[in-house]
This record gives structure tokens, sequence and C-alpha cells, in this order.
């Protein structure tokens, strides 16, 4: 045993200084018993193809073990795993553990020490959304800020960098994504008045490559005022100068938010990096008039510069915090008999998204609640939505409280990842069914405070079934809802579809579900401790399949519904909602392991 | 949206508006006399009170001191109120306990403006006259 770890070391330590670490990452992601990323692969698809588990046989499946965190809170993300080991991170204070498969004994564990004072700032969603993996490299991105790169045989740590100052509010939630050898890392704070921004590391040595800015100067966001396009009447056109300086009001792109705290994805045959950027500063809209650009857009830049290709804004001028920072997945997709590389976008404005991935053209822009209120449609031709002065928090002025907006602040889906069916080309998608009202206040900014200006009031959607989530199925080439089940809570866990042909996902209530990628119906359930805001992940041990997740209840949706529904003030209906939570679910922070029983009669212990 | 936090306290207080007012009883509405506010119903006040309510909403004071001034990260003010004179309060809030996290409010054109209507605010609250949550022009 213990020969075998030194020897790991050996190969280990040669492998870093020989081997081009580019191909490490894509070669781990390659191997379907490995979950080497976040999403399993650069594309967001969260597709495994490991089919030993399916549909005829998932209703059998069972916990095969389980294991906890030791740290209570919400657990988004998920482990990952390489070869015979899992590496399983934490809410703050983000401790991380690489387990041994074979006898789930801990091969090490990294403890980080993080100032308290960074969890006021973060104020109480102290989610973690994972780890990333290249180079024999766990990469971890502490909520204060720290980019740090562990060994991944040994935990020690090989380099850190700072992307951030928690005293003016910058933390991070988001996980780091590595593509080909850099590492891209992104900032949360919209409700602190921060200014985001990508920022992409060596993986080798953790230096700096570039810093992409989501407001201000041109060459502060990267853009080419020439080269960089973006839809315009009916065609891709040049962004021009200062295309995000002209939308603010003086030097308020300085707190303008359109922070990067979402999926990364990387088409490594374009060489280019998608992501979306989140709400701009304040969410009072009248006290920041114009467009504030490059909030609340989908980015395509180059790997290796920064440089963006081109950009796409799906909420000019927010009104509502509906944040561009949802994952992007990236998918070949047929539209009139021709097969378009797409990037396919679940926005929380409750608009799902087609656009073609190279050159930014807008291709489907389609609602995917059909209670979405706030806008009638996006004008295919501009590509801005037609918003309804009704649900218009801007139109009727600060101190106005605006009701029975759908969808709420929270979104259509939040962060909570898709599924790409590779086998069907449907993606299945986690979503939230909830309204709000939405009274908006003069606000000041104050280094390190709260930035925010609403208050709101969130509910499920009235005349509806209820419910506050649904699971659906979406056709990205024509955007259409293809089934619909609906859900007691927000769906707020990231979704797995495997080539066994089920789809797997979570509830707030604490159910892992695996369910048909043909129209939904449940296949198997298991009720884990708490609430599920972690994403299912699969992987191949032993020659058998497993499928996990975290269960710990958390994050917005966890602590914030559950709150401000106990009290709900409008009468519309909240019985039943989030103050029901409570009935289910408590705090908790455990991995959940499930495989098939083992008919040899030999190994797995649960049954027993 | 991830210091979910934040919404959490902002929220609440929309929601505390009218829990807590089917709550309170408004036998006991009228302010001392010299009370530096005026308020009916609990929820109805002056102007000068109305805008020291919004430069307490504005600065998201709550996230410290709680949706209820009853104390978070930092003291509970409907206590504190009942101690400190109005001439401390306005150093206080001026020059902020940097040693214990409590930031400098000078630089703000709202509490300049309205610091007095906060005072009044707060020992409306301290008082238990005003109520916690939104409130409105008397008018």
């Amino acid at each position: 045993m213990k020969r075998q770890q030194r020897l790991i070391l050996l190969v280990a330590a040669s492998s870093t200084v020989t081997l081009a670490s580019a191909a490490d990452v894509e070669q781990a992601m390659s191997k379907s018993s490995n979950w080497a990323a976040q999403a399993g692969d650069y594309a967001n698809h969260r597709y495994s193809e490991l089919k030993q588990i399916n549909a005829s046989n998932v209703g059998r499946m069972q916990v095969a073990w389980t294991m906890s965190t030791g740290v209570l809170r919400g657990h988004e993300g998920s482990p990952l795993v390489i070869g015979d080991t899992m590496y399983i991170h934490t809410p703050f204070p983000n401790n991380v553990f690489a387990v041994n498969l074979k006898d789930q004994s801990y091969k090490w564990k990294y403890e980080p020490k993080q100032d308290t004072s960074v969890v006021p700032v973060m104020c109480c969603d102290t989610v973690n959304r994972g780890l990333a993996y290249g180079d024999g490299k766990i990469l971890l991105q502490q909520a204060d800020t720290t980019l740090v790169a562990l060994d991944a045989n040994t935990g020690k740590v090989l380099w850190s960098a700072k992307n951030g100052d928690p005293k003016i509010g910058e933390t991070n939630t988001n996980a780091p994504h590595v593509f080909k050898d850099t590492v891209i890392t992104g900032i949360s704070g919209g409700e602190f008045g921060v200014r985001g921004r990508l920022i992409a590391y060596d993986l080798a040595t953790g230096k700096k490559k570039w810093t992409a800015w989501s407001t201000g100067p041109d060459k502060e966001i990267l853009l080419d005022p020439a080269k960089t396009m973006t839809w315009t009447n009916g065609k891709m056109a040049p962004v021009g100068a200062d295309s995000s300086i002209k939308t603010w009001k003086g030097d308020q792109w300085k707190l303008g938010g359109g922070t990067t705290w979402g999926w990364y994805a990387y088409d490594p045959k374009l060489n280019l990096v998608y992501y979306g950027s989140g709400n701009p500063g304040t969410w009072n809209p009248s006290q920041r008039p114009g467009d504030n650009k490059w909030s609340m857009t989908i980015f395509a830049r180059d790997l290796n510069t920064g440089m963006a290709k081109w950009v796409y804004q799906m909420t000019p001028h927010d009104e509502w915090d509906y944040d561009g920072v949802n994952e992007m997945l990236l998918i070949d997709v047929n539209i009139k008999g021709q097969k378009v590389p797409a990037v396919v976008h679940f926005d929380r404005n409750g608009f799902g998204y087609t656009l073609n991935r190279d050159t930014g053209e807008l291709l489907v822009a389609e609602k995917y609640d059909p209670t979405v209120n706030w806008a009638t449609k996006v004008d295919m031709k501009t590509g801005r939505p037609i918003v309804d002065k009704k649900y218009s928090p801007g139109t009727t002025g600060p101190d106005v409280n605006v009701k029975d907006i759908c969808p709420a602040a929270l979104g259509t889906k939040d962060q909570q990842p898709a599924s790409y069916d590779r086998k069907s080309g449907m993606v299945m998608v986690p979503t939230n069914h909830v309204c709000m009202t939405y009274e908006p206040f003069q606000v000041e900014y104050t280094a390190g405070q709260p930035f925010v200006g609403a208050t709101l009031t969130m509910y499920p959607t009235p005349g509806s079934h209820g419910g506050m989530g649904n699971f659906i199925a979406w056709d990205p080439a024509q955007g259409k809802i293809m089934w619909s089940k609906p859900e007691r809570f927000s769906v707020w866990s990231g979704a797995l579809t495997t080539a066994g042909d089920v789809v797997f996902y979570g509830t707030l209530e604490g159910y892992i579900k695996a369910v048909s990628p043909k129209d939904g119906k449940e296949l198997w359930k298991f009720k884990t401790p708490s609430g599920i805001i972690g994403n299912v992940f699969t992987y191949e041990y032993g020659g058998k399949q497993y499928v996990g997740v975290y269960s710990g209840i958390g994050g917005w949706a966890g602590i914030g519904m559950a709150a401000g529904l106990t009290e709900s003030t409008e009468g519309l209906g909240a019985v039943g909602g989030y103050k029901d939570l409570a009935k289910y679910t408590t705090l908790g922070g455990s991995l959940f392991v499930f495989g098939l029983p083992d008919n040899t009669g030999s190994a797995t212990t649960a049954l027993k | 949206m991830s210091s979910s936090k934040v919404r959490v306290a902002t929220w609440s207080i929309g929601f505390l508006a009218l829990s807590i007012a089917a709550v309170c009883t408004s036998a006991n509405d009228a302010p001392a006399a010299g009370a530096p506010y005026q308020v009916k119903d609990g929820n109805k006040v002056d102007a000068k009170t109305l805008d020291g309510w919004k430069t307490w909403r504005a600065l998201a004071c709550e996230r410290c001191h709680g949706a209820q001034q009853e104390g978070l990260v930092g003291p509970a003010l409907v206590e504190s109120l009942k101690k400190l004179s109005k001439e401390d309060f306005h150093t206080t809030i001026m020059n902020g306990r940097p040693e214990k996290g409590m930031p400098p409010f000078s630089g703000s054109a709202m509490v300049n403006k309205n610091w007095e209507g906060l005072y009044a605010y707060l020992k409306g609250r301290s008082d238990g006259k005003i109520q916690p949550g939104h409130l409105y022009p008397m008018e």
C-alpha cells in the first residue's frame, strides 16, 4: 500500500515535468469511467456514455456508500473522479478530501485557513461549486478569492493566486475551469457594486494570463471595436468604439456588476471560451439609465488572448436581477436541415437561447416556461426583449411595488446546470416556477456594503400547478418544451443524462430521482437526509457504474426562499410553497453514492 | 447571485412589514412627549422619519443590525438607542467603528442629509412605537 503511494508520487513528479499539460485534462475527460470536470466535459453536456445502470434496472439501484463532508450549508457542484480517487469539496471553509475509491479512506485532506470575515460579504450563501482537474493538479477557488493548485496525489499546494478583494465585497462561489493549459475563474459580488471580470491563469505556474472586464473601456473588456461582433438588425456587426461606457451614466460602470460566477464552456476547435455576465450594479434600475453593457451578456473569447470574438446582451438595462451567468451548452443543432455549431443557454430571464457559437448569430429565443411575463418575446431582428411595461420596475420607478413578475429574481433557472441528451438531441433542464413582487428604492454605494436597492417577495407561480419548479425536456432547435414534469419545489440540482437512457436530478426535499428522457416518467427515487442542490455525477470503478450526489440544502433557494415565504405578504397562494420545505428536510452535508446490487453476492454492504 | 443573504435580508423587510403589523397592537401608539418622530398606526411616520427609514434601507444597515434592529453581527439598536445620545449616534455613524467592522458613513450624501431622521426612526423602533419593516408617509 505504502509502496504503491510512493510509486504514484514518483510518476506524478516526473509527469509534471515532462508531459504537456494540455493533454492531461482532455485525456482524463475522454475516459467515461472518470468524472474529470464539473460537467464531465468542456461542452457542459453533463452526459455520460456509461450504461450499466439503465432504464430497465435503475429501479433496483441502492446506496453503495456515503460520506459526511463535515460541513452544513448548501452543497453545490459535485465531486470529481480520476482513476481510483474521488475529490470531494465542501462549502466554506472549502475543505478538499481525496478519497481512495478502493476503501473510501482519505488519501489526503486540504483544509484552508480562510479569514471568516469573508462570510458576511458572501452573506450566508457559502456555497462552492466544486473543483477542477488538469496537469496532475486539483484546482480550488476559495471563497476569499484565492485560487489554489494542489498536487492531485499529495494535496500539497503547488501555487496560489489572488483574484479579488473581499473587503470591497468580492468573493468566489464558482468552480474554476481548466481548458487545455489555462485555468479560468470569475468573481461574485453583484450585490456589492463589484465590477465583474473573467481571469485566466497559466495552469503550470499560476501566472496571470489575462483579465477581461465585463464593463468599462474597450481595452479593459478586451473588445476590438472593429472586430468584436454583436447581433445588430438581423445580422452580425462590429460593436464599435466605447460600446460599454456609452451605455452607462458617468462612471457608474465602475460599480457595474456583470459578475461571472457561472459555468464556462470551451470549444477546442474554435479555441473560444463561453460564459455569461451577471446583473448590473444596484437593483434599482432608475438609478442607472442605459443598457448597462456588457452586463447580462454572453461572451465568446479567445482562450489565449481573452479577446472577445462576439457578444450578445440578453437583458439590456436589467430591472429584475436576471443574471446571465447560467451554463453555456455547446451543442451541434440541426436548424432548417443544417447542422449548426451552437451555444444553448437557459437564461434567468426565462428565455432559452440558441446562437451560432462560431459567429454569434441569434437563432432561437423562446420562453422555456410559458408563464414568463416580463417580456412578451425577443425581437429576433434586434435581439432585444419586448418588455411588458406592466412588469417593469424601471418604468414605475422607485418606491412602487410591482406585482406578479414572472419569473422571480432567481430566474426560470439559476445556476443548476442542465444536461444534454446526446441520443435524442434534447436538453434536460431543472427549472424554477416562481414569481415575485419587486419594489426598487434609491441606494448609495459604500465599499464592502451591499448595493442592492430593492425589496422582493417570492411565491409559486399563481394559477399554475402550485409547485415552485418543473423538470423539462427542451428542443434547442425549435425552442420548444417537449415535456414538463412538475415539482413541489424549484429543482436546484444539476441534471445528468446517461447512455443508459436515464436522467438524474435532485430535489429540495432531498430526493434523487431517475426519470426517462423520453417522457419524464419516474423510474426510481431515493430520499437523502437533506435537500439536494448539488449536481448528479457518475463514474465507474472496479467494473461497476456508480451515480452520486451531494445532499445538503442551502443556497438561495434553500435558505432565502424558506425565509421569504414563511411570512409571504401578498396572499398569492404561497401555502404549500417554500414554507413547506421545513416539513421535508433540514441542513446537512453528505455525499451519497449509488450502484446496482451485486448479483454475485460479494462486496456491497448497503444491502445487508 | 451568489450572495444570497443580501437578498434574504431585503426580502425580509418586505414581508415583515405586514406580518408584524398583524401582531402589534395600536394601544400604545402615541410617542412620548418630545420624541423626535411622529407615528400613526405603527407604520405611518412624518417625512423626516420616513427619510431616515429610507436611509436605513438604502445603506442596508439591516445586514449587520438585523431587519428588526435586533442585532446580528452588529449590536441591537433597539437596545443601544435607549442609552445612546443623539450626539454619540451622530459621531458613531459618521466615523463608524472601524475596529468592530462598522464603516464610516460620512461620505454618504444620504446619511449627511438624513442622519437626524435615521436617529428618529431608530428611536421610534427602540421605543417600540414604530414597527419593523416598510414605512409609509402619514398623509
